[in-house]
């Protein structure tokens, strides 16, 4: 009971303290008057008494500091104290303290503000319950060139499920993109899942209003179904409660809502293979609808790889465990139903996969921001250490008057948690204007940036890292400094001790570290910069410049009928929307495709020659592009050999166009005009002829050169249609107009994008321009603070050595002496750094290679020019002190002591 | 420290104060260290001002309590005097120490 008592009364003393204090006072002069008249008593004189009284009382300071701490709380009382103190002692050095704390306040927002994107995307777990347990399911063909990972057959992933034992359920469905709208005209075009009845249970999700799917739904013939998205409810119905029962028209179909989603539940955009890149497709997936499977899907083992999976493992399974269980039941089925791949199985933890993509970029950029961070710190403590080294005789005085070892850590901690207090929440306060200036910068394809924003873990990371910054790097300098003996620092001239051997190295190993980490960021900066240059440099094979492309998408009656009939309809619209595309203002040409540039590998098939047969699965892979005969002028795509597709085709449409890498694939050796082959037309064996070879052209994505047969819309008019218009008229008014243009041949036709094909390019280095600008922005940071580090060291040396210098002078020595002597003092650490930081970057230099495009190994003029930059940087900041130094005044130098 | 002098052992002095306010009644802090220096013959070597955070302890403790008043030369002065529960803490400490005193003893006689 006597702790609770004496905590009470000492936390009612934490007020009225002045009260105290003077009760004190008082008392003890009573005490020290009593003792003086005492001894007076005993004879001796009045300052004998007054001095035995004092002598016997012992020190009156100890006693009021042992007093108070006797009274407050201790802890609080004396924090509060100490930074009071550390308050003001900061606010007499206000050049140290601002730099210091914009220097933590640059370093902490930054990281936070990435750190808030790497959590967003990378970290955080998905709202599913268990979300550790879902995996995506994927399919691997092993063949000699190496194994593969592709889309789901739905028999495969059905045949899994059954005869799993570590899996407990699967969902099975494909990501699309879908032409909805109320009444069935103008139609948008939103993210839709077609997906298994069982997806939510699988995911765990309820609907927050009307059901989830039942199996009944996905059966053939049922009344058609669908689920919204939070969002999707938001923006198609405002969210009100009388949705459920409505219709909508999704792909020209009545389709009644029965259900939505909670707002939590954000489907992530899954890859339909780890090669695969979204660029259009990326869009939140807004509806849900049942998979009703085909015949096709049912009976087929071979082809038909068109579905994702998410798979939930049975409780304490891991994802090692089941992908060997369901390796081994693939090649089991292999075998034995004598499939001519072979077939194995790619299991990835949901959050994993999802991330993929961006997560090598978004871990660099973090161990960037790391970096710079870590050099400011370095600045910090440099900083430190000669605030430190300049109250050497402040601290011995404060020592040799009975500060005790503690008090003067204590007073060092202080210092340093209020500077990493307020560098710590300026630096979150800056991180929110980080992370809005970071979602700007960020590709659109990145998953789940819309939950992005400065969050409490984000918080808590800024604070660990300024209380750690604070403690690493303000408590060891200040430790060091209360190494030096009390008598040394006082005697001695403060810069004597300032510049001892010691202090000396220990600045010159941090300026080393500095430069280190600033080379390697440096490197790091040019690779990427000059891998981006090379993506936007190099020959596309196409000239995106003055053309615009709008997709459309025929997924609504009558043009979604299979077979002549519904290719006759979407032929007479293509050519109608082509003719009216042609009349628009200033149009040079119109081209039609089947598939927009730099929208990933779609339509891919085998090309087969019947006179020269090779067993399935190795017949050369391409991608298919239904074309008319205005497209490879448009594009400005060279014909390299042969003869271009003309309207004297259209009577017998059989022929083809394909790309030099697929003459090379394909033909080697040969010369492939005049060649037939198989099987590319949908539901038609007619042969084709090869007429004329184009030039290679990275239409599917700037980093792909991918193999290309051309075949003309004639023979096949897919039901996606992307329009390319060659015009010099500025995007803002012909967008519109092609717009018009389309939705006046048909309202009923989807147009999901239209865009200048410029754009389109820029887009699809989007992440290569985000890893750019931002590794720019982290490298010159770093050079900048690395500067800043080796003026500071050794400008601050050349202050303290003025006396030494002027006796240089005074002895003869030359001013180009004393320049080389001083530039010889940096030269060591920035030379040492220098090669450290080369041998980190060669380190590192094996994993960049997979980050960045069409990265060298070794990339003499990137690693070069980083390293020139640096050594000329910093001679040019060591150049200031050094002719600082030759420019002292020897008399002055010298009568300043 | 002077030779022959023995720091006061953590703890002992609480007791001393309790025992000199109840052997003397209501004393001001510099009649309890004259009175402790005395007892002791000098042998301890205290400075007197280590009595005041002592006597603040005690207080906080509600072993004792504080009033001004006037010392015995007309001075203004705080007077320290035993509280109820004072007075029964005496009896425990002194337990307490004697207990602690004899168990030194028994280590520090001659071994036999």
């Amino acid at each position: 009971m006597d702790w609770i008592r004496s905590m009470l009364s000492r936390f009612l003393t934490l007020f009225g303290r002045s009260k105290r204090d003077t009760e004190l006072e008082e008392e003890m002069r009573a005490h020290l008057e009593l003792a003086t008249e005492e001894n007076l008593r005993d004879g001796m004189s009045q300052a004998e008494a007054r001095t035995a009284a004092l002598r016997s009382f012992g020190g009156l300071t100890q006693t009021r500091e042992a007093y108070r701490v006797q009274r407050g709380l201790p802890w609080p009382e004396q924090m509060s104290r100490e930074l009071r103190f550390a308050g003001r002692a900061l606010r007499k050095a206000p050049g140290f303290s601002l730099t210091a704390i914009l220097t933590l306040a640059l370093g902490i927002g930054a990281v936070t503000s990435v750190f808030s994107v790497v959590e967003a995307v990378l970290l955080k777990p998905f709202p599913f319950p268990d979300q550790d347990r879902l995996v995506v399911l994927r399919e691997a063909v092993e063949d000699t060139s190496g194994r593969t990972t592709i889309p789901n057959n739905y028999r495969h992933v059905m045949r899994l499920k059954s005869t799993s034992a570590t899996l407990e359920d699967v969902a099975i469905f494909g990501q699309h993109g879908a032409s909805v709208s109320p009444d069935g005209s103008h139609p948008q075009v939103l993210g839709t899942l077609i997906a298994s009845p069982n997806i939510f249970s699988v995911l765990g999700v309820q609907p927050i209003l009307g059901r989830s799917f039942v199996d009944a739904d996905a059966r053939p013939g049922a009344s058609p179904v669908v689920v919204l998205s939070y969002a999707g409810w938001q923006a198609l119905f405002g969210g009100e409660r009388g949705a459920i029962g409505s219709s909508l028209h999704i792909d020209g179909e009545a389709v009644t809502v029965v259900g939505i989603l909670p707002a939590a539940m954000r489907f992530p955009q899954i890859r339909m293979a780890p090669s695969a890149k979204f660029q259009e497709n990326a869009r939140d997936t807004l509806l849900f609808e049942p998979l009703t499977p085909s015949d096709r899907d049912l009976h087929r083992d071979m082809g038909n790889f068109n579905y994702e999976a998410i798979a939930r493992l049975k409780p304490r399974v891991t994802v090692s465990q089941a992908s060997s269980e369901l390796e081994a039941l693939q090649n089991a089925y292999t075998l034995s139903a004598h499939l001519p791949l072979h077939f194995g199985i790619a299991l990835a933890p949901l959050q994993k996969d999802v991330a993929s993509g961006i997560s090598g970029a978004l871990w660099m950029l973090f161990a960037a921001v790391g970096t710079v961070l870590l050099i400011a710190c370095v600045n910090l403590a440099n900083l430190q250490l000669a605030r430190a080294v300049n109250a050497q005789r402040e601290t011995a005085v404060l020592a040799a008057l009975g500060a005790s070892r503690t008090q003067l850590v204590r007073s060092r901690l202080a210092e340093s948690l209020l500077l990493a207090l307020t560098g710590g929440a300026a630096g979150a306060a800056l991180s929110i204007a980080g992370v809005r200036l970071l979602l700007a910068l960020v590709p659109s394809g990145v998953p789940r940036l819309d939950e992005v924003h400065v969050s409490a873990p984000a918080l808590v990371f800024a604070a660990s890292v300024s209380m750690f910054a604070a403690i690493a790097f303000g408590i060891l300098p200040g430790l060091r400094s209360l190494r030096v003996q009390p008598q040394t620092a006082l005697y001695g001239h403060p810069a004597r001790t300032a510049n001892s051997r010691e202090g000396n190295r220990a600045r010159r190993i941090m300026v080393a570290g500095q430069v280190a980490c600033t080379v390697v960021l440096l490197i790091l900066t040019s690779l990427a910069l000059r891998s981006f240059a090379r993506l936007m440099n190099q020959n596309l094979g196409f000239d995106a410049s003055q053309v615009t492309v709008a997709e459309a998408d025929l997924f609504t009656p009558p043009y979604d009928q299979a077979g002549a009939k519904g290719n006759a309809v979407r032929l007479a619209l293509a050519d109608r929307i082509i003719g009216a595309l042609r009349q628009l203002p200033g149009v040079q040409s119109v081209a039609i495709t089947s598939v927009a540039p730099l929208t990933g590998e779609t339509w891919v098939d085998n090309l087969q020659r019947p006179d020269h047969p090779v067993p399935e699965g190795q017949q050369p892979a391409i991608n298919v592009r239904w074309i008319d005969p205005e497209y490879i002028p448009t594009m400005h795509t060279p014909v390299v050999a042969g003869r271009n597709f003309t309207s004297a085709d259209r009577a017998n449409p059989y022929v083809a166009l394909i790309s030099e890498r697929t003459a090379r694939d394909s033909f080697s050796g040969e010369d492939p005009l005049g060649h037939k082959i198989l099987n590319l037309v949908p539901d038609d064996k007619h042969p084709i002829t090869i007429v004329g070879v184009v030039a290679d052209a990275r239409i599917n994505g700037l980093k792909d050169n991918a193999a290309m047969v051309y075949l003309p819309y004639w023979a096949f008019t897919p039901f996606t249609l992307s329009f390319l218009v060659r015009s010099p008229q500025p995007g803002d008014t012909l967008i519109p107009e092609i717009r018009h243009a389309i939705w006046t041949s048909d309202p009923r036709v989807a147009i999901p994008t239209i865009k200048s094909m410029d754009a389109q390019v820029s887009d699809s280095a989007a992440t290569e321009r985000f890893q750019a600008i931002v590794l720019t922005c982290f490298g010159m940071a770093a050079l900048l603070l690395a500067l800043l580090g080796v003026y500071g060291v050794l400008s601050y040396s050349v202050t303290l050595r003025r006396r030494e210098f002027g006796i240089r002078i005074a002895l003869g020595s030359g001013k180009r002496e004393l320049i080389e002597l001083v530039l010889r003092q940096a030269a060591s650490p920035v030379l040492l750094g220098a090669g450290v930081g080369l041998g980190l970057a060669a380190l590192l230099l094996r994993w960049t290679r997979s980050v960045f495009y069409d990265s060298p190994g070794l990339d003499p003029i990137a690693i070069g020019g980083s390293l020139l930059l640096l050594l000329a940087a910093a001679s040019a900041a060591a150049l200031i002190p050094a002719r600082r130094a030759a420019a002292v005044d020897p008399m002055r130098a010298l009568r300043i002591e | 420290m002077g030779e022959g002098k023995s720091d006061v052992l953590q703890g002992t002095l609480d007791l001393m104060v309790l025992k000199t306010l109840e052997a003397l009644g209501p004393l001001h802090g510099y009649g309890i260290a004259r009175r402790i220096e005395q007892v002791s013959g000098d042998v301890l070597s205290m400075n007197q001002g280590t009595i005041y955070p002592a006597l603040l302890r005690l207080e906080q403790r509600g072993w004792i309590t504080s009033q001004w008043g006037t010392s015995e030369s007309n001075r203004r002065a705080k007077f320290y005097s035993l509280s109820r529960v004072g007075r029964k803490k005496i009896a425990e400490e002194t337990e307490n120490w004697e207990r602690v005193a004899a168990t030194m003893a028994r280590f520090l006689a001659p071994s036999n």
